[in-house]
């Protein structure tokens, strides 16, 4: 008789690589599937026609102006939190200790990593819709009583994502910052650096590694959320400030106007939104996983340059 | 030239000698005022959480003071929201009842952690202990990529074969017909929301439990194995409980992510706040759901009606508040565990 001690134990074994294979058939077949129905989509046209509203799936044209608006969102949204992330960073690690004043200050930062992206996503549309904001996006008019701005534009749109990323580039950068050894900063204090010329200096270019893949990582979430671009970009097809919006004189209107990103164009044409031409939602999807890929690939590379750095 | 001790400490007041870099004051003048910036940049993004709050707060107040308590213990929301839209405007609807939100978001999560706590812990498991150290890497890759397939891509995928799949296997015109008064069972279902969010929760509680896992000192394995444990049976009893804290993390982090979830089960669930029967068996897996967060991504067309804006805003405020608490006893969990371990 087999010894049943033996059997509990294979069992578990069975059962745990079971789970794991799971995950992993889960992760690549969703990868090969897109890379399957989205490869049909793949050539030029595609890639650089504008969006054309049309029933027909043929004749609805490219995704060039979602492409453009997940960039132009990406950029705006990090240079608003870039700076705001670091040196709320700089403050945690440098400045800080372990006061219990700041442990609120931590704490707070910590329950807002953990608020849902639709709710930062209303937030945004609230605080933006408030008249006084108008200068961000547009002034509903024509409406009879109705004294707000519309509340919806890149602009909007790309400070909102700041919100929503902040917390996560603050705690990847906050790390970077504590991985410095403490003698860096004494050495620049000893030869005569002020604070903050030896965290200007010496600190923030140790932790750069550390800095780059946070902030791409914030990058990887902004052009992957959906949420808040459907409600504080409004998720129309096309550009709609002034046309032709490339020109340089009109680039203010473009951006205080509406527009789509990659995912909002993918929810607009998934059956699930008003589009329903599916392969071009796959073709979409195929181009975003690709993005998404590539922004792995180079946080990845960081952290080994960082770790080979280290070991020299 | 000897330089008196005087002008020496004084040099960066006396123009007439040759300064060497730039003057003290300068310096201390550009450290304070830096230390200022990132000092309100702290406060700034600490107070992001209460201006969250108070403006959710003001809009949902007019729905809060219309319903009171009503508001999370009624149901009807879907005939709500449309009375509201077609309400005229003089005669604005503020009647609103969540209750079925509520409970369609409670529903998915739960499956979608009853499916996804097993699996994940499994999984890390075979990457932190049983997996050659060779292939770990690589499916901690595997992993931090699952974690960063954006929703809008897994609500695509479920929509395009988990309901198609559901629909074939476990729909029947005779069911279809049995329900089709109360609604339609297409596919687009509680089921398809569950199997949709689990893949998207399980990279979180996986590498969350990695971590914990790894964090377990080597020499309480080596003692377990050393008393003539199996492998096993030192995973089941000494290293899984040893690593306890860090699993529940995770899990309350991916209970968090999966109630705030909006774009995937917006896509999925089928978009109607419908209560599930327990009358109804199995067949209650397969009926339309409605949660808190896909409801505003559902119905944010309909904002510019005030009524249904608020009401909307009631949904965030409820995400919030529960996002809040998961957060907080995220902490406590956390810190519970450090002080009965004596390592704090």
């Amino acid at each position: 008789m087999p010894d049943i001690r033996l059997i509990r134990d294979w069992c578990g074994l069975i059962l745990s690589w079971l789970a794991c294979s799971l995950t992993m058939a889960g992760c690549i077949s969703i990868i090969i599937f897109l890379f399957i129905r989205g490869s049909a989509q793949m050539n030029p046209e595609f890639i650089f026609c504008a969006p054309i509203p049309s029933l027909n799936q043929d004749m609805s044209g490219g995704i060039s102006t979602p492409i453009i608006g997940t960039i132009l969102l990406t950029l705006i949204a990090t240079v608003i939190a870039v700076p705001w992330a670091v040196g709320t960073a700089v403050y945690l690690s440098e400045y800080a200790g372990n006061r219990s004043g700041v442990r609120v200050f931590r704490l707070a930062i910590d329950v807002l990593s953990g608020v849902p992206t639709i709710v930062i996503a209303i937030f945004g549309l609230a605080i933006f819709s408030l008249p006084q904001m108008s200068f961000l996006s547009s002034v509903v008019e024509g409406v009879e009583g109705v004294n707000r701005a519309f509340g919806r534009s890149f602009l909007v749109a790309g400070a909102t994502m700041a919100v929503m990323i902040l917390p996560f580039v603050i705690r990847v950068c906050e790390e970077a910052l504590y991985a410095v050894p403490l003698n860096y900063r004494e050495s620049a204090l000893a030869v005569g650096a002020s604070r903050w010329q030896s965290i200007s200096t010496v600190v923030l270019p140790a932790a750069r590694n550390g800095i780059i893949s946070g902030v791409i990582l914030g990058m990887g979430r902004i052009i992957g959320d959906t949420a808040i671009v459907w409600l504080t970009l409004g998720g129309t097809l096309r550009m709609t400030g002034l046309q032709p919006w490339w020109q340089p004189n009109h680039w203010l209107s473009t951006l205080q106007n509406t527009g789509s990103t990659l995912t909002s164009y993918i929810y607009f044409a998934s059956p699930a939104g008003e589009g329903n031409m599916p392969e071009k939602a796959f073709g979409a999807a195929l181009v975003l996983i690709i993005i998404i890929i590539f922004l792995n690939i180079a946080v990845d590379l960081l952290g080994n340059m960082g770790n080979k750095i280290r070991e020299n | 030239m000897l330089i008196d001790r005087a002008s020496l400490i004084n040099r960066d007041l006396d123009p007439s000698l040759p300064t060497y870099s730039k003057p003290r004051s300068y310096r201390k003048l550009i450290d304070g005022s830096n230390e200022t910036i990132v000092t309100f940049l702290t406060i700034l993004s600490a107070s992001m959480v209460l201006f969250i709050f108070a403006f959710i707060v003001i809009k949902s107040l007019g729905v809060i003071s219309a319903n009171g308590i009503a508001l999370i213990t009624s149901t009807g929301f879907d005939q709500q929201i449309r009375n509201a839209y077609s309400a005229p405007q003089a005669a604005t609807a503020w009647q609103f009842g969540l209750f079925g939100l509520i409970l369609g978001t409670l529903t998915t999560t739960l499956g979608a952690l009853i499916i996804a706590v097993p699996t994940g812990i499994g999984t890390a498991l075979v990457i932190a202990e049983l997996a050659p150290v060779g292939i770990r890497y690589t499916l901690q890759t595997v992993v931090r990529l699952l974690a960063s397939i954006p929703s809008v891509i897994y609500g695509l995928a479920g929509l395009m074969v988990v309901v198609p799949f559901i629909q074939e296997a476990f729909i029947s015109s005779s069911m279809q017909i049995k329900y089709i008064d109360r609604f339609q069972l297409s596919g687009n279902s509680m089921l398809a929301g569950i199997l949709v969010l689990s893949i998207m929760i399980v990279p979180i509680i996986i590498t969350l439990s990695v971590d914990a896992i790894n964090a377990v000192p080597f020499r309480y394995k080596e003692a377990s194995l050393a008393l003539g444990l199996s492998y096993w049976r030192t995973i089941v009893k000494v290293i899984l409980p040893a690593a306890k804290s860090g699993i529940f993390a995770g899990i309350i982090l991916a209970m968090g992510r999966a109630i705030g979830e909006a774009i995937a089960l917006a896509m999925v669930c089928g978009g109607i706040g419908n209560i599930p029967r327990v009358s109804d068996g199995m067949v209650a897996l397969l009926t339309p759901v409605l949660t808190l967060a896909s409801a505003i991504v559902n119905k944010s067309e309909m904002m510019s009606v005030k009524s249904i804006e608020s009401a909307l805003f009631a949904c965030g405020l409820i995400l919030l508040i529960t996002s809040i608490i998961i957060s907080l006893s995220a902490r406590l969990v956390e810190y519970l565990v450090i002080r009965r371990e004596g390592r704090a």
